[in-house]
Order: C-alpha cells, then structure tokens, then sequence
C-alpha cells in the first residue's frame, strides 16, 4: 500500500499539506476510503440479522433459485460481491464458517465496525501502519482477555453442551425448533467425537434431507441412513431382520456386447440358448451372493450399465434379498466406514467377512417420499463411529436453512471438542474486552494509547447491533446481570473471529 | 447511506420497501382465491399456455396453475400446496389468513413497532390459539358415529361444485370410500390409506348418476373378441412382461444361409411366446392382466384356454389390484434352476371378472375379490372440467373423512372456530403488559377475515353478521351457563348467526390448528426478511463469443 504512495512522493507529488500526511498521495487516500467503505457496506448488509432477534435476507440467485437465510456466510456468498475489498470480508466469513463454523456474521460486523473506526483515525492524520501495530496490540490483549473469563467445560456435562448449541441456534430461521435440533447436534458430534486431539470429524455425520414432515419431525439415528428406496418392482421384500449386508459395486445385468461385436445366431435352437444364457449368468451372480449369507445388498450407480433388470430383481426377490440400487461413489466411503464392510468390486471377490451386520434394515416412507434405516448396526470398537440424522422440513426452502443451521451448531459443539473452553454469549465477552482495553489504553503511554482506543469502540458497536434487534435491551440486561450461564458461547468460535477480522484490516 | 456502494451485481432492496413489496404480492395472491371461500364461493377458469382450460375452485390447484414469479408470493403457494398435502382441505382459508396476518403485521411496522415484536407476539398468539381449539372448542368423538364423519363430508364438499344439490350423495360416497379402504396392519393400527380409492371419471349423464360400485372396475377392454365375456370364479395372473413375438437383444444379430429358415425362426419367437403364456394357463390362470401388450397373433392361446386377457393395465391399477385378490406382480417367469415356470400361488383370487359397459366405453368389472373388498367411485358428469373438479372436491372430503378417523377431534365449521379464537385472544392480549399485546390483538381481528369472507362471498352484509357472531362468542367466553354458544357460526344461506354444530357443519380440529399454524409459520418467514438481493441473470457465454 504504501508503494504506490511513495512513488507518487518522489514524484513531487505531495507539496500540498505537512506533516507525515503528505507523504501519502490523495489517490492512495482515495484507495483506501474506497476499500473501508465497500467493506462497511458489506458489513452493514449483513449487520440486521445478527442475533436471536434478527432478520432473514431473501437472495434470489442467477440461475432464479430463491434462500431465504440468516447465516452470514451463505448471504454474503450468495450476494455475488464484486469489489475486491468487500470480496476479502465475504472470504473472510468463509474462513470463519471454514474453522469455526459459526459467528460468519459476527466476524464481518466486527471487521466493518473496527474499518469504520480506523476511517476515524485516519482522517485526523494518523499513519496506517501505526494504526495496524495497534490493532495488533489490542488483538493480543483481547485474546487473553477471552482467555482469562473462559471456564473449562465438561464434555459429560451434556446440559451445558446443549446450551452452547441453543445459542448458536436461537438466531437461525429455525430458531423455535432450537429445543430440538440443539440436543441433537451435541448427540451427533458428541457420539462421533474422539480425544482432544482428534476432534470430531463432521463428515461423520450423514445428513439426509427429507421433503415431507415438519422440522419438529427431525431425528437423530445411530446408524445409517439411506436417501435411495428399495427396489420394490418385484415386490422383493422392504423390511430385514438380522441383515447381512453386502455393498456391491459390480452390476447385475447383462453384460452389454461392445459396440462393433455382435453376437451372430444361425440356428433357431440357438435363440433358446441366449434366453436361457441371460438368465443362468444372472442366476449364478445371485447365488452366489446369496451364498455369503448376505440378505441387504447395496449397488453403486453405474453409468455404463444397469445396476439390476427386472429380471436380476426378480431372482432377488425370490431369494428374499433386499436390493437397494443407485448408491453414490462417494457414498461408498460413508457406508463402507458405518457398516464395516468391505466393498465389493467384482462377483469373485464375494466372501462373507466382507459383508456388514446389523439389527434392522427397513425402508420407511413419509408419504411419497422414503429412506432406508440400518439400526443395530455392530461394528468393531476401533472403528470410527458415524451417525445419520433426518432432517425433514416442509419446503425445500426451510429444509435447506435448517441443513445450514444444524451445521452451525455441530460446528459450535466441535469447537468444544477440539478445545473445551467456553465464554458467555450476547455480547458479554465483547463488553469485557472493551472494558479491559479502555484499561489498557490509559495505561500505554504515548500515542498509541490513543488508537486503542477505537478498537474498543468496535466491541460496543456490535452491542449496538443486539440491542436494537432484541427488542429492547433485554438480551443485553439479561447476559451482564449475572444470568450469564443462560448463554454459554463456544471458546474457539470467538478465539478465531478476534484474530480474523483483525488482520483482514489491509 | 453506506449499503450503497455495495457493488453486486443485480439489484438490492431493503428495509421497509421490501417488506412492503413481499406483503403487496401476497395479499395479490389471496385476493386471486378470496372469493372462492365457502359455500357459496365462486369458481376460476384458467387456461394454461397450452390451452388447457380448468374450472375449479380448489385453493392449491388455482395456486398452483399461476404459475407465480415473485419470490414471498411463492412462499404462499407452496403454503398452499404444504396444507393440501397434510390435511387435504382449507387450502384456500390457509393462504387468506396468512395475507392477512401479513397484511396487519405492516401496517404495525409502519406504526413503528418493530417487526422482531410483531413476530415474537405472532408466534405467542399462533400457540395460545391452537391450545386453546386442543382444550376448550374441540369435541372429541369416542364412537364416531357415520352421520359426524358424513357432516364433516359435507362441510367439505359444500364449498365446492358438488355441494349444491348432491351433497348427500357425495359426503355418503366419500365416507364409504374411505371406510373400504380401512387395513389393520400390526405395528400401524388403523390405516386408510387413500391412494387405494378407486375413481373412475365418465363423461354423460349428470353428476346425481354418480355412485359407488361394488367391485373394481378396469378400464380396459378384452384384448379379443374371441375371449369369454366372463368367468367365474376368477384367478388372476398379474404379469410385467410383454407377451409379444420374443426378439432379440441388441447386439445379437441373426444371419442365415438357407431363406427355409426364416420360417423357421420366426415360428420359434411366435412359439416361445406361446410357451409362456401356455405356462401361465397350466398354472390355473383365466384372467390375465399384464402391463405391456399382447400380441394379436397370441391371443388364440387365450381364447383357446378360455381366458380373459387385458393389456396395457396400468402399475396403479395392477397395484390395487393384486392387495385386493392377493395376487403377486409377476416381471418374469424365470425361476432358480434357470427356468421358466408359473406358481399357482402367485394368483390373485374373485368371485367373478366380467365385461361390461359403462356409457360406450367396455370395462372389466372384477367383483367379490377375496383378500379386501374393494370399491370404485364413479363420477359422471355432463363435461371433462367439470369431472376434474368433482375428482379434486372429492378427494378432499376423503382426506377430511380420513383427518377426521385419525384424530377423533371436531369443531364447528362456519366462521365459528375463528370467532371464538380471536374472542379468546382479545381478551389474552389485554391480560399481557408488554409490547406484544398489540401484534396479539392485530392476529385476532385478522382471524375474523374467514367469517368476513365467507359473508362477503354470500352477498351478506359483512360487518354486520361478524359483529353479532363476535357478540356471541364474546357471551359464550365471559358466562360459563352460556358455553354452547361458542359453537356459534354464521349461517350464510339465512345470512344468521345459529349453532353450526347442532347443523352439521364441522370440520376435523387437525386441520383448524394447522391452518393457524401453517399461515402464522409462512406469514413470519416473510416478515423476517428484512432485505432482497436480485441478482441479474447469467448472460448466455454462447452470445459472447459471437
């Protein structure tokens, strides 16, 4: 930034004004109020739905597809932004969805807040590079400022878990359905959770979205979900106890001559052969399947071929086997880990320690619309456990904004995992590090007490925020007048969202 | 205003002109169907880009036929669509009462009260409604007698075409209807699962002729004239293949050195075809119904077996068919020593298949099958629109006739549940100290715009049936001697207040609370937006390149 500047300098550029200030041409100048003020109407489109009492913004994307969404990293993703100062917060709340997986609208309001502060600064003279040594030091402050009024938390402790995800929750459109969907996601990670230092991997868990139902009708299955239906076309059956089930990835069809082959008959007893031909191949695959004591088979969609016929899924279902076709290659890794089973690529390589075991197979149908439950599955204790959850909601809409909120609050309860710590929400922590800052300001001697100062500022601006939109201060009153338990916050999430939006300041 | 220089590419509303503009097109929406609500609601012609034209006066189906462009306004539709599929009935009172809500819930915010207090006291209102329906208005009905599940038919069927003159005829067929369909699994309990009704339309005569008949009838005549007209009793084989002149795979190519052959060959498909159907005919089977077609040159195999064959029936007919005779959908005959056979158990049994003729059409009448009884509704009618929309009026009153067997809860239809309710919530909103009394009271005058529109739509004077309905109530709420009267609805007929439960209009109580539901849910998805982003359409790169 300052190369431009300097270059102008030696130009001869800068007679007009004194003091370091004229070193710093108007066109670097104008660069800069460019870059704040784009990045201060970025956080200023998404500051009114911060908060349990904020709005929702309705996006209507290129392609005409309508969201309706209070997560601030999905508007800001889905607003298109083109200014490239703007382009670094829209990234820059993608960062923190990335690692934190919440607070993405926070973590821009802030940014604007301290852009806007340093805009202030600015324009009494003050250089930028001093004004980044500052924010730096406040950053440091701040972060053990966190750190001092976090209380370690107790994995065990599910209450106080659910409490943290409730919070994250509370300001999603989903929010009345927060008594539901916040114990759930602590089973979810908690359930798939390994040590400190493992942390839960969310793609553990299987989210499977239904269209029918209501939200409330959302649960949480320690298993494994499938979106396909069971092949129903030869009534094979739809329902397995005790299933042994085999993950396939070779089809039951057919196999198809290549284009330039064909297979030429002379003999009208010859026709009575292939007929017969087909089905002794098909006949033989199935039994040999069913020879491994495999009653649920899983096929992978194939491209180039049926996965099954009619006629495979006539033999299926005479041998009473459960086939479910049109599994996604990158499903395989999901279920394979779930079942403990090995997948299945040719019919030679069959054997029956390949295949998964569990309690129950059924298909279930809400309506027109139906899912494969696998309950009871045994997998070995060194495994690493997944679960399924299914989500179901009234519009594609609400089902969508509740896949992203529920995503949030796994993040939150991950963060804990990772590292258990937590802080009071609602703008407590902010008020604190303000507090602690103004502190710190008066006693820095010189100038850069001074430039803390805003910094300081930028946590009350933020408080701003919840005030107006939680219908009067009581959101506020009820996080500093000691009820602060109420709305535990996740550590991590703040821990990022300090440093982020304060290096982003260019 | 700083949101200016945000730089995207498209356009950007926000703030109150948004709001304004998504509550604008919904309450364009429900002005659309307003006047279709009640009994004596008017219908809507639509006609689509193709020329299709539809009368009708269902909510959802005019809803879904518009074919809406504005986002909020989208919202209402799928609303729409939302209460069709879990309840089936009030589509069009659901999308009324959410526009309304929405259409009070601004004028508040332009009164500067801000929309989060407008929500949070929506949202109180929506739950201290539906408990109050749950606990006080609903009467459960242990032994639900047939005439409560027929006036609740009738309530259905009364805001349609069918309910001037044959309400009587068609609330009957649907609870009959529905009660067929009756299956007791074990883990389930009670189903009525009501995709199993059978509804056959028929154009000719007049919709009174309309009946239900014993038996299914098929659509589908015999595949020869050669056939049996009839045979008794029946076992029916229900195969998914084709019974034509057997050919070849792709890929399989049939040469010849000697032309003798080709006779040769092509009697070898026309007999591998014969074989099968001979096997089907061993197995027992005098009726066969498949899914794909039969050849003409087969059909002597048929004759000569003294069967009846039917082809191209379709898999929902098939379906319905093999739960009622206990047949099985063969696809193939192969069997597992590479085979083909036919087992015997895969018939479906009945008393007796015979042919007959409904106005010129020739049908297959399957009657006395032995696993369910089974019925089909006929619908007559003088023309194709007005036999569609008989079909959408009755399939709502099943569902009625289904919420009802389910929920064993009804109220008083007629305006009646939504006076007590917003009664009942005046006087809540005036026992709460804070900020939310106000969006409380705005929910409970919009409730009144149901009997307000039912009024409207009669040609009555509104304002006055509403205000001696609300006198009522408001007596009924405040001396407990008087509590029948809160089963007080509006008699549009008369233009009076009378005790619309002692009259017969009720309605199942799950589909009250989920219109309240549902509007109050859709009503605040919109109000929560606060902000709409448009962004321009993708130019086509193809042009670019030019």
């Amino acid at each position: 930034m300052d190369g431009p500047a300097s270059v102008a300098a030696g130009n001869g550029m800068s007679k007009e004004g004194d003091g370091f200030l004229s070193r710093v041409s108007e066109r670097a100048k104008a660069t800069r109020l460019g870059n704040i003020t784009a990045a201060r109407s970025v956080a200023d489109a998404v500051r009114t739905s911060l908060g349990p009492r904020g709005m929702d913004k309705m996006v209507q994307t290129e392609t005409g597809d309508v969201l309706v969404t209070n997560d601030g990293a999905t508007i800001l993703e889905k607003m298109n932004v083109q200014h490239p100062a703007a382009k670094t917060l829209v990234q820059l709340s993608k960062a923190q969805d990335i690692e934190a997986g919440d607070g993405t609208t926070s973590v821009v309001v802030i940014c604007g807040a301290l852009l806007e502060a340093s805009l202030e600064l600015l324009e009494i003279g003050i250089h930028p590079t001093i004004i980044s040594e500052c924010f730096q030091i406040g950053l440091d402050k701040s972060m053990g400022v966190l750190e001092s009024m976090s209380s370690p938390v107790d994995l065990e402790n599910r209450e106080e878990l659910v409490r943290a995800a409730s919070t994250s929750l509370n300001s999603k459109v989903v929010a009345q359905h927060a008594s539901l969907l916040a114990p759930l996601s602590v089973d979810a990670v908690l359930s798939i959770a390994g040590d400190e230092r493992q942390g839960a991997d969310l793609r553990n868990i299987r989210i499977v979205k239904k269209l029918a139902g209501t939200v409330d009708e959302t649960e949480l299955i320690p298993g494994l979900l499938l979106n396909q239906s069971a092949e129903s076309g030869a009534s094979g059956p739809t329902r397995i106890e005790k299933a042994k089930i085999a993950l396939i990835q070779f089809q039951l069809s057919p196999p198809k001559t290549d284009m330039e082959n064909s297979v030429v008959v002379q003999d009208y007893a010859a026709m009575d052969r292939i007929l017969k031909e087909e089905r002794t191949y098909i006949l033989q695959l199935v039994k040999k399947i069913k020879a491994t004591g495999a009653n649920v088979l899983l096929i992978q969609k194939s491209i180039l071929r049926d996965a099954v016929t009619d006629l495979s899924l006539h033999f299926l279902a005479k041998v009473k086997i459960m086939a479910v076709t049109d599994i996604e290659r990158d499903e395989i890794e999901f279920i394979s880990k779930t079942l403990d089973c090995v997948p299945i690529a040719s019919p030679e390589a069959l054997s029956a320690d390949k295949l998964g075991k569990a309690e129950l197979v059924e298909e279930v149908s809400f309506g027109t619309e139906k899912v494969i439950k696998v309950t009871g599955v045994s997998t070995s204790p060194d495994k690493p456990k997944t679960v399924s959850v299914l989500l179901r909601g009234s519009s594609q809409m609400v089902l969508d904004e509740a896949e992203r909120s529920i995503h949030d609050a796994m993040c939150v309860v991950r963060c804990l995992v990772k590292k258990r710590a937590m802080i009071p929400g609602g703008a407590a922590p902010e008020m604190e590090v303000s507090v602690q800052l103004a502190k710190l300001a008066k006693q820095l001697p010189g100038h850069q007490g001074e430039w803390i100062r805003p910094r300081r500022n930028s946590g009350h601006t933020r408080l701003d925020e919840l005030g107006p939109h939680g219908a009067g201060f009581r959101v506020l009153q009820v996080s500093v007048s000691g009820s602060m338990p109420r709305l535990w916050r996740s550590f991590l999430t703040r821990w990022r969202k300090t440093p982020g939006s304060t290096q982003s300041k260019s | 205003m700083a949101s200016q220089g945000l730089s995207v590419d498209g356009e950007r509303q926000h703030g109150q002109d948004v709001r304004t503009a998504n509550v604008t097109a919904c309450v364009a929406i429900s002005n659309i169907v307003k006047s279709s609500l009640g009994p004596v609601g008017l219908d809507k012609m639509l006609v689509d880009q193709v020329g299709d034209v539809t009368v009708t006066n269902d909510g959802a189906t005019i809803l879904k036929l518009l074919e809406v462009e504005h986002p909020a306004a989208k919202l209402l539709v799928e609303l729409a669509e939302q209460q069709d599929e879990e309840v089936g009935d009030g589509t069009t009172s659901v999308v009324i009462l959410a526009a309304e809500l929405l259409r009070r819930a601004n004028e508040l915010v332009r009164s500067r009260i801000h929309p989060t207090t407008v929500i949070a006291g929506y949202r109180l209102a929506m739950r201290e409604a539906c408990k109050y329906i749950k606990s006080t208005l609903a009467t459960p009905i242990d032994k639900l007698g047939r005439e409560a599940l027929v006036n609740a038919a009738k309530t259905s069927l009364s805001s349609k075409i069918l309910g001037s003159a044959e309400s009587d005829l068609f609330a009957n067929i649907a609870v009959d209807a529905v009660m067929a369909t009756k299956s007791s699994k074990k883990e389930d309990g009670e189903m009525y699962p009501l995709s199993s009704i059978h509804m056959l339309k028929a154009q000719g005569k007049s919709a009174s002729e309309s009946q239900i008949m014993q038996g299914y009838v098929l659509n589908a005549p015999r595949a020869s004239q050669s056939m049996p007209t009839s045979v008794s009793p029946a076992k029916i084989a229900l195969l998914g293949f084709d019974l034509r002149r057997a050919k070849m795979k792709m890929g399989v190519t049939v040469t010849l050195n000697n032309p003798e052959e080709i006779n040769k060959i092509q009697e070898k498909e026309i007999d591998l075809t014969a074989l099968r159907i001979q096997t089907v005919l061993n197995a027992g089977a005098n009726v066969i119904f498949t899914t794909k077609g039969i050849d003409d040159s087969a059909l002597k195999y048929f004759s000569g077996g003294n069967a009846i064959a039917c082809r191209r029936v379709t898999m929902k007919d098939m379906r319905r068919i093999a739960r009622a005779t206990g047949a099985t959908l063969q696809l193939n005959m192969a069997d597992l020593n590479g085979d083909e056979s036919f087992d015997p158990s895969m018939l479906g049994h009945a008393e007796e298949v015979y042919e007959d003729k409904i106005r010129d059409d020739t049908v297959m009448m399957i009657k006395g099958p032995k696993v369910q009884p089974i019925n089909t509704v006929l619908l007559r009618g003088p023309n194709e629109m007005m036999c569609d929309e008989m079909q959408r009026s009755l399939i709502d009153a099943t569902s009625v006739v289904k919420r009802m067997l389910d929920s064993n809860m009804v109220v008083a239809g007629g305006g009646a549940i939504e006076a007590a309710v917003s009664t009942h919530l005046e006087n809540f909103a005036t026992m709460l100290g804070s900020r939310e009394q106000l969006a409380i009271a705005e929910f409970a005058e919009a409730l009144l715009v149901i009997p307000k529109t039912l009024a409207v739509n009669a040609a009555k004077d509104a304002t006055d049936l509403v205000a001696k309905l609300r006198a009522v109530h408001s007596l009924a709420q405040s001396d407990p001697t008087k509590i029948s009267l809160s089963k007080c609805g509006l008699d549009l007929a008369e233009g009076a207040v009378r005790n619309n439960f002692n009259a017969g209009v009720i309605e199942p109580a799950v589909g009250k609370i989920k219109v309240i539901q549902f509007a109050t849910e859709a009503a605040l998805t919109v109000l929560r937006i606060d902000d709409l982003i448009k962004l321009n359409k993708k130019e086509n790169t193809g042009e670019a390149l030019e």
